[in-house]
């Protein structure tokens, strides 16, 4: 049957297309055909002058290399870590308790806003940080730089690792580690021929995610990198609000796009094809077995213990500041800085939840249907609405605003400063997660599931509602939490997009910062993280009660 | 339930939030839409004064003054706003090449000084803010030194690596202070960019904003910096251990504009704004919400305590004219040969 004699048989199949195909040319293509022309078109013709003029200035070719040696090096950096954890949560045998403090850590940079723990490193760092020289006594230091950056990033980014790791651990059947140890190889043997290679698809994927990520985050190297090791996506952002070069600032972030798609698409069509286990949803307990010696066993939980600390003592840092008059100078108790976030800061937070508050749903539902529509119905256009689908969200943050900016602030489509374009930014570029998570759920699923529910009799509809339905709900909601987390916590793209009638707590907490208001910033940053703790909370409950298999794996997604 | 109708329900769904979302979009039009470059905890309570003064709302966003002039532009053909709040007038003079102010005069522009009002009316001054030296008073205990007095004292090994001030791409406070060293060099660039290149070794860090580094300073992570007096004197009521000096060579001001934005939506609310902005009725209220600057207006009295700080200071003012037209080729040489050498 052809795609054409589906759609003509199924009536709602073709509007449910249509209106996606309408919501995708108008909020994924038109911006980014709009950038490329502000880019490549001057005065009416084609000209890569504005793109030349980039590539050729030396600082911003530094700029661009940069970026990439900080990627790779919190790929690596971060997978290293996330590992760390991973192994230690799926092979050491950890009572409950400690597995919860574990997730727990983890889950704290991965529900702030991208830079809180900027602002403890520079607290904590430099000639009179609390570290270096209260703590060590060093004189000198320097806080600004790469490996200030890179350690505030790997410390935000690696629990995106962990995520995508743990579940890979714990899924490789650990009768194949009890069989090889039966046969007399040593742990050391078994982990490294046998544990490690069956990882290496997932750290390949954990690897491109956090390389990705390094790649879309200015706010990090705006606030730590210094004069000495300027970045691509911070120089786009000065170049368009300091030296007010739209075009300029349009042609820098265009060369992000080159990493950023080979990153996406060897993440996409390589490493997830050699995915050598699949997440059967049969329970995966713990090994029945000791994988590593008690000794090892002592190192790796000293390790995470160790980053864990860290983490904490961050946040502990961020919610003293909320609590004192101003740190630094002024230690006496206040609730001071709350009192102004709930006065003067009350419109931006209804602004950031109504703002989140509609783009959560509106995002699960877009997830699961344009997943459900690719998977399940064939449909003339299905694979390029499919990769379209993912543009916004593999291209880095800085790149998606600066194209809404361009695009939607003129006639014919004007709608620039208003809260929708907020929400379609967070609902095209975050709600992706959803569909990659339906999609993985709905091709896991064996047809002969939904025939068998048919041969017993079930209309197509019974079928849908009883087999289907539950089986995607977890992509569904996933793909809420995602968008929710994101809605709260990112700045890269909507920096660019808060107005006078909108405004986000992200870009608030950014401008406070740099307005020396630390005591607010502080109060923002917590809040945020307790909003969002909170949600996730829900929504893992709400997992728990529908209790669907993938459930599990999906959670991990949240990461992603 | 058949899987097509719950599509078909899906997608209605889809659409009715976002013309529910589209629904919030609106905005009133009693009131009068502003970005303000002036930092929020100022800004709010001069419009709340304002609101209270004439019963109309501002409207107000905060964006550093790069941000705000981009914006502008950006919206150019179809403003969002009617008035640009604070700010260093050498922004205001960037905007006018853009084409971005309608000329008006406020009852009060007769009355003002040459150097705090544009010609044609296209911005007005509201404030005068000098720039500073401000070191960290336990740094100067620690090396034994006192606060810098002049420029070359800032060029001491002794500061090496420790120095923050703001960055010239972004921050009207780097271009100012660019253009007091200029002025201090009697215009002679070569000599300006000399001292500039000589200084680079102590900088820490050149900072988006120009109050960045204050909290640095403050800290003691900077032992000192370049800033404006109103972001200084904010600092040390904070109760940070910092002190504030002048050179013996002279230091630039910077007059804070306010413009009417071309093609403004709410024009004669935004005149509204700009005749009290620019008159004694809100200038009368800084030495009430504690804002350091020094009134553009001749009948407001400087506050005693900025007044004492100023005493016997040697400050000049940068020639809007020369400033705006060498204000590009400037910049630029600075991220050549002083940020990126």
């Amino acid at each position: 049957m052809t795609g054409h004699a589906v759609l003509r048989r199924d009536p709602a199949v073709a509007v449910a297309v249509v209106v996606l195909w309408l919501l995708l040319a108008l909020f994924v293509v038109y911006p980014f055909a709009t950038l490329l022309a502000r880019v490549l078109v001057d005065r009416g013709s084609f000209s890569v002058e504005g793109l030349a003029t980039v590539l050729t200035d030396r600082h911003q070719v530094r700029a661009f290399w940069n970026s990439l040696l900080l990627g790779v090096l919190v790929g690596v950096g971060g997978t290293i870590v996330g590992f760390l954890f991973a192994f230690t949560a799926a092979r050491c045998r950890l009572p409950r308790w400690l597995l919860t403090v574990i997730d727990a850590a983890v889950l704290l940079p991965l529900v702030s806003p991208p830079f809180t723990t900027a602002i403890a490193m520079i607290f904590s760092f430099g000639p009179r940080g609390l570290i270096t020289y209260e703590l060590l006594g060093l004189k000198g230091a320097t806080v600004y730089g790469l490996a200030s950056t890179l350690a505030s990033e790997v410390m935000t980014y690696f629990p995106i690792a962990y995520l995508t790791l743990r579940p890979l651990l714990a899924a490789i059947d650990s009768n194949v580690e009890g069989m090889a140890l039966s046969l007399g190889a040593s742990r050391w043997r078994v982990f490294r021929t046998v544990t490690l290679p069956l990882c290496v698809p997932g750290l390949a994927n954990a690897f491109l995610l956090l390389f990705a990520a390094s790649l879309a985050d200015f706010a990090t190297p705006l606030i730590l990198a210094g004069n000495q090791f300027p970045v691509l996506p911070t120089q786009a952002y000065l170049q368009i609000t300091g030296l007010f070069d739209l075009r300029g600032g349009a042609a820098l972030s265009l060369v992000l796009l080159v990493p950023a798609l080979a990153v996406f698409l060897l993440q996409r069509y390589w490493v997830s094809r050699r995915y050598y286990v699949t997440v059967t949803g049969k329970g995966a307990g713990q090994a029945p077995f000791d994988s590593v010696s008690p000794a090892i066993r002592a190192a790796l939980l000293a390790a995470c213990a160790f980053v864990a600390l860290a983490i904490l003592y961050f946040y502990v840092l961020l919610l003293y500041a909320s609590l004192v008059v101003a740190l630094g100078a002024n230690h006496a108790f206040t609730l001071q800085h709350y009192r102004v976030i709930f006065t003067e800061g009350l419109k931006v937070i209804g602004d950031t939840l109504i703002i989140a508050g509609i783009a959560m749903p509106l995002g699960g539902l877009y997830g699961i249907l344009l997943g459900y529509l690719v998977t399940k119905k064939s449909f003339p256009g299905r694979r390029t609405m499919e990769v379209v689908s993912m543009v916004n969200y593999a291209l880095p943050g800085t790149i998606v605003g600066i194209a809404y900016l361009i695009a939607f602030n003129d006639p014919p489509i004007e709608l620039a400063g208003t809260a929708l374009l907020i929400i379609a930014c967070y609902v095209f570029r975050y709600g992706p997660t959803g569909i990659r998570a339906t999609i993985a759920l709905l091709q896991q699923i064996d047809k002969s599931l939904e025939e068998a529910s048919q041969g017993l009799g079930a209309g197509t509809g019974t079928t849908f509602r009883r087999i289907t339905l539950p089986l995607i709900l977890p992509a569904f909601f996933a793909g809420l939490g995602v968008v929710f987390i994101r809605s709260m916590t990112a700045i890269s793209a909507t920096i660019f997009l808060v107005s006078l009638s909108w405004s986000l707590i992200t870009v608030k907490i950014l401008e406070n910062m740099t307005e020396l208001s630390l005591g607010p910033a502080a109060a923002f940053s917590v809040l945020v993280v307790v909003i969002v703790f909170v949600v996730i909370a829900i929504i893992g409950r709400l997992l728990r009660v529908f209790r669907a298999p993938g459930a599990a794996q999906v959670t991990s997604m949240l990461g992603g | 339930m058949n899987p097509h109708r719950w599509l078909f329900r899906a997608a209605r769904a889809a659409v009715a939030f976002a013309l529910g979302a589209a629904a919030f979009a609106a905005h009133a039009a009693d009131t009068v839409n502003v970005y303000s470059i002036w930092p929020e905890n100022w800004a709010r309570p001069m419009f709340e004064e304002f609101e209270k003064a004439t019963g109309i709302k501002v409207n107000f966003v905060r964006f550093s003054s790069g941000e705000a002039l981009a914006r502008v532009t950006a919206e150019k053909n179809n403003p969002r706003i009617d008035v640009l709040f604070g700010g260093p007038v050498e922004t205001f003079a960037a905007g006018i090449n853009e084409g971005l102010f309608e000329p008006y005069k406020s009852p009060s522009f007769a009355r003002l000084p040459a150097r705090f009002r544009h010609a044609d009316g296209l911005w007005t001054a509201i404030a005068d803010d000098p720039l500073v030296f401000m070191t960290n008073e336990k740094f100067l205990k620690e090396h034994n030194l006192q606060a810098p007095a002049s420029w070359d004292d800032l060029l001491a090994p002794v500061y090496r690596n420790m120095l923050q001030m703001a960055d010239a791409r972004t921050s009207g406070t780097a271009v100012t202070r660019i253009f007091s060293v200029l002025e201090v060099n009697g215009r002679d660039e070569n000599k300006a960019f000399d001292y500039m290149r000589k200084l680079r070794p102590n900088i820490q860090l050149y900072t988006k904003s120009g109050g960045g580094g204050t909290l640095p300073v403050g800290l003691g992570q900077a032992a000192g910096g370049i800033f404006f007096i109103v972001d200084a004197l904010d600092t040390k009521a904070k109760g940070y251990p910092v002190i504030i000096s002048f050179p013996k060579e002279g230091i630039g001001t910077a007059a804070e504009g306010i413009a009417l934005i071309k093609g403004a939506k709410n024009p004669d609310v935004g005149r509204k704004l700009i005749d009290w902005a620019t008159s004694p009725a809100m200038q009368n209220h800084y030495a009430k919400y504690r804002i350091n600057f020094v009134p553009a207006h001749p009948d407001v009295a400087l506050e005693p305590s900025l007044a004492a700080v100023l005493k016997g200071t040697n400050i000049f003012a940068i020639d809007a004219a020369y400033a705006g037209a060498n204000r590009k080729r400037v910049v630029d040489r600075w991220i050549a040969e002083v940020l990126n050498p």
